[in-house]
């Protein structure tokens, strides 16, 4: 391919002049006339029937304009995962009973927040303890307490994906023995595999909650106008889509009367992708008052309240010949899912598709469970579903080869699938750079001098890691418009977030690049659910792949479009014609050309008016209708995977048990880097995240309690924190990527966190079977190992 | 309890301001809810993350657990006041030219902060910035980038413009 002007550089990025000025409005930052201020009262009880609320003093209080309990939102559910087979279950506010600390029991909605939160302390509630569960796995027992115990869903009650225009009606059952969710996918024989092997080994890991701590916290502005009917929303989020949807779903209001305002977001790894309570209270409130209303979580409601990450107990059985090829795997998974299914049913599936593009195992079974616990909901976070099953595989990966005398690299290159595989699924790996992003890792970070060879408490650690390309998901689509303005620049409309990771920029970058413009000469309306088109947004890092590909679909609309005129203009040929500054020009006599704005003025005169508008659109995996199955993994997943390979150096304090960790090598299959600077960006952001993931991070309860609910107790990566990082750029071009580009934002993640395991028992050789890898683990570990 | 409100004077990105305040407020409400200067972020306010950080009298402060009342008669530098005549401060076009920023939340944090380590110690070793950085939680970036923007702002003072005062 020829070389790129725009694309492949790291420019600037598009909203460079609002972030650094102060200027960029988040949603915490509107302010509306009129508007009130509201207050969430969260439940201090981990499971309790509410026997009375008594909002009266809280309503006499002067500056209080609404209070509203679970009986005004009576029989609103919602959750992130609404299908036949999983009809959600959570309640906007809780009604007859609250089932973790921090669901939502009241609101309240006033001229500002001192009084509302004054109002929320004159609510008095009348609490029934009932027996609570906390452990899945006592959760699952004959006789544990029932979270649910109640048909779910009402009956008659249309799920989301009826809404979406899948066939089958919503089961309507009562959960036993608390189980929410479950997965059984298979191919081969798993037993058959095992027989065949000479070696088998089984291990279980557990994988904890962890939370997002985006720093922008949760929030939503809600201004209803009650004469035309219409909702506008401010939110902190992940795509305009489903919040809308979901807002128009539980409070009655046509989907085309919630507008979704364009806000920049303060980062949200997924934290920030289903609809939450206060998403539904604020434009209740708003409608209620006839007022904006502006509610923003404080931090302890984010780690309460919001979501956290999925917690999985993972057991792993595998089976390998002597010469290192694998023959069978068996996978048992445990989800700790919380009160509501949050994200945990698409999880347990992710486990298993998200790492079947990496290794060819003949014989695979996958199970899980998820079971209702008395904690708040958990959810995607950066790659779910692959962060905690690379810690579990790719540790165990490790433990087969020194087993077996096999070279860790050598074992893991064997067993990788090939170019061009089709998967079980029917997914095609139309690019797989993951052979070359292990051994240039392997290469950069001297490896082979290092492994085993580092000395007493130091060591160096592999993992590999996959990552989809997008997914079917509602609205199974994503549209995009560029269109011609009076000088000969563009406006390019898109409707995916931009919460930090890029889309933006890289959107116009491709735009740029196919219309023979700089990013200056593109106008960006983007965010807004009213202005821009349908979008599917990035959910499972189809960003790249999907929303902005449809940008480049739009670019490339409007080109051929523009050649055409120009070619009457100059009675040329299309083919003979090229692009360049605003400019059409004859490929043979590059002097003889019209520019961009005679075009449209042309355009406009002899064409009817035509002022030239290029469209776009892009489905994810165009051959299916809708999604693959959730529980049995059947249907296709994704039109491409991005692979990462990690190596990690580190060094332990044996005094304390304590990690450092020195250098990051991060190998990684992007397809393409459209934005170098922004891909690197993403890279480091994962190889610390992973780090934090790796040490320290842990969302800690005590009966249901959260007891780190804040950046002091509950420890994100600082700046001193960051060891040394290299990214290398292994990139195989999908021929069905914009200018060949993949995911880059979620599939590092998961491989920083193996290969750090991995360095840590390179080093200690201790084996710890639950993240993170706190220091008194591995100071036990190590003393454990002295002793014996 | 309504409190009794009580006038200060505060110069805020060289304006001098007075202003009827109530006492329990702090200097990030005086800010955002009392002069629009929303440049200054809420994010954990427990004085642990830096997202509110302004410069008060040549010190970077979390603005969140300042009182509005202890800034009466001093200086206060936000986010707002960092470029001078339409031309960005040095920083802010070494953080636009490095990508170091990508949420862009913690990013006015992040420049003041700077600022004021650069003020005080114009050639900080990266160790030194890394250490004094340490009050700006970033989570999306991996501080990687915005350390190296800092670091070339310190070395390469003529790079991004001549500073500023």
């Amino acid at each position: 391919m020829a070389e790129f002007r725009v694309v492949n550089k790291g420019i600037p990025r598009k909203d460079s002049i609002e972030k650094v000025t102060g200027q960029a409005k988040y949603t915490f930052d509107i302010v509306l006339p009129e508007m009130l201020y509201a207050k969430i009262l969260r439940s201090p009880h981990a499971h309790a029937r509410i026997v009375n609320i008594d909002t009266s003093k809280a309503e006499k209080l002067p500056g209080v304009k609404a209070v509203i309990t679970g009986k005004d939102t009576q029989g609103m559910r919602f959750g992130f995962v609404d299908t036949p087979r999983y009809p959600c279950e959570q309640p906007v506010i809780a009604e007859d009973r609250v089932r973790f600390i921090g669901e939502s029991v009241a609101a309240v909605a006033a001229v500002d927040e001192d009084t509302a939160n004054e109002a929320l302390d004159l609510i008095d509630i009348e609490y029934e303890p009932i027996p609570a569960v906390f452990d899945p796995e006592e959760a699952m027992k004959e006789g544990a307490p029932q979270i649910h115990g109640e048909q779910i869903p009402a009956p008659g009650r249309k799920c989301a994906w009826q809404d979406w225009g899948v066939a089958r009606a919503a089961r309507s059952y009562n959960p036993v023995n608390n189980i929410g969710a479950s997965v059984n996918i298979g191919y081969g024989d798993s037993e058959k595999g095992f027989a065949d092997a000479d070696y088998i080994r089984e291990d279980t890991w557990v994988v904890p909650r962890t939370n997002h701590a985006a720093m922008e916290p949760h929030g939503a502005v809600a201004s209803y106008n009650p004469l035309t009917g219409f909702m506008d929303v401010w939110l902190s989020h992940m795509g305009y889509e489903l919040k809308r949807y979901w807002i128009s779903k539980t409070l009655g209001i046509p989907i085309s009367k919630i507008r979704v305002r364009k806000t920049f977001v303060g980062g949200a790894f997924g934290g920030k992708a289903q609809v939450f309570d206060h998403e539904i209270i604020a434009p209740f409130l708003s409608r209620k008052t006839g007022k904006p209303v502006k509610l923003i979580l404080p931090r302890d409601e984010v780690f309460t309240s919001t979501n956290n990450s999925i917690a999985l107990k993972i057991n792993v059985k595998k089976g390998v010949k002597k010469d290192g090829t694998i023959v069978g795997q068996h996978v048992k998974l445990i989800s700790d899912m919380g009160a509501y299914r949050g994200s945990v049913p698409v999880c347990l599936f992710l486990c298993h598709s998200m790492r079947d593009a990496i290794y060819n195992i003949p014989n695979l079974t996958h199970e899980g469970v998820g079971a209702y616990t008395n904690k708040s909901t958990t959810m995607a976070k950066r790659g779910h579903g692959s962060q905690q099953m690379t810690t579990a595989i790719e540790s165990q990966m490790d433990w087969i080869a020194e087993d077996l005398g096999l070279d860790p690299v050598e074992f893991r290159l064997k067993n990788l699938r090939r170019k061009g595989d089709v998967l079980p699924n029917r997914d095609t790996l139309n690019s797989y750079g993951l052979p070359d992003c292990v051994k240039k890792v392997v290469e950069a970070s001297n490896w082979k001098e290092k492994r085993g060879k580092l000395g007493p408490g130091r060591g160096i650690g592999l993992a590999v890691s996959a990552m989809f390309n997008g997914s079917g998901y509602w609205p199974f689509t994503a549209g995009s418009i560029v269109r011609m303005n009076h000088d000969g620049t563009v406006t390019l409309y898109m409707g995916q977030a931009e919460f930090g990771q890029g889309p933006t920029t890289t959107t116009c970058q491709l735009v740029a690049e196919e219309l023979g413009l700089n990013v200056e000469d593109i106008n960006l309306v983007d965010g807004d659910s009213e202005l821009c088109p349908i979008d599917y947004s990035n959910w499972l890092s189809g960003g790249m792949f999907v929303s902005c590909k449809a940008g480049l679909i739009a670019a490339q609309d409007l080109k051929q479009q523009i050649l055409k005129i120009a070619a009457e203009m100059l009675e040329e040929n299309v083919e003979d014609l090229e692009m360049l500054d605003r400019r059409v020009y004859i490929k043979a006599d590059p002097e003889e050309g019209v520019a961009f704005d005679e075009i449209l003025r042309y355009s406009i005169q002899r064409h009817d008016g035509d002022p030239l508008i290029g469209k776009g659109f892009c489905k994810p995996v165009p051959e299916i209708e809708f999604y693959p199955s959730l529980s049995k993994g059947s249907g296709r997943w994704t039109d491409a995977y991005s692979f990462t390979a990690s190596v990690a150096e580190v060094s332990i304090d044996a005094e304390t048990g304590r990690t450092k960790v020195e250098h990051i090598w991060i190998g990684d299959d992007c397809g393409r880097e459209i934005n170098t600077a922004i891909c690197q960006g993403q890279l480091q952001s994962q190889a610390v995240m992973g780090m934090g993931d790796a040490l320290f991070e842990e969302v800690m309860f005590s009966e249901g309690r959260t007891i780190n609910a804040n950046f002091v107790d509950y420890e994100i990566p600082r700046a001193f924190d960051v060891p040394k990082i290299t990214t290398i750029d292994a990139s195989d071009p999908d021929p069905n990527g914009p200018f060949g580009a993949k995911e880059i934002g979620e599939c590092a993640r998961a491989a920083v966190i193996g290969s750090i395991v991995n360095a840590v028992y390179d080093a200690t050789k201790v084996k710890i079977m639950s993240l993170p890898l706190h220091p008194e683990k591995i100071f036990r570990g190590l003393a454990q190992k002295a002793e014996a | 309890m309504e409190l009794a409100k009580k006038l200060i004077k505060v110069t805020v990105n060289g304006e001098p301001r007075e202003l009827w305040i109530k006492q329990n407020i702090t200097l990030l409400d005086l800010l955002r809810d009392h002069l629009g200067l929303t440049g200054a972020k809420m994010s954990c306010i427990s004085n642990s993350c830096g997202a509110c950080t302004v410069i008060l009298d040549d010190m970077a402060v979390k603005s969140c657990s300042v009182l509005a009342m202890q800034v009466d008669g001093k200086e206060v530098l936000t986010v707002e006041g960092l470029a001078k005549d339409s031309k960005l401060h040095p920083l802010q076009q070494a953080f636009i030219e490095h990508v170091a920023f990508q949420c862009g939340f913690c990013t006015p944090g992040k420049l003041m902060s700077a600022k004021a380590l650069l003020d005080e110690n114009p050639q900080p070793t990266e160790e030194e910035l890394r250490r004094d950085m340490e009050g700006n939680l970033c989570r999306c970036t991996g501080y990687q980038k915005y350390i190296e923007a800092i670091m070339d702002v310190a070395q390469h003072p003529d790079k991004y413009g001549a500073k500023e005062g």
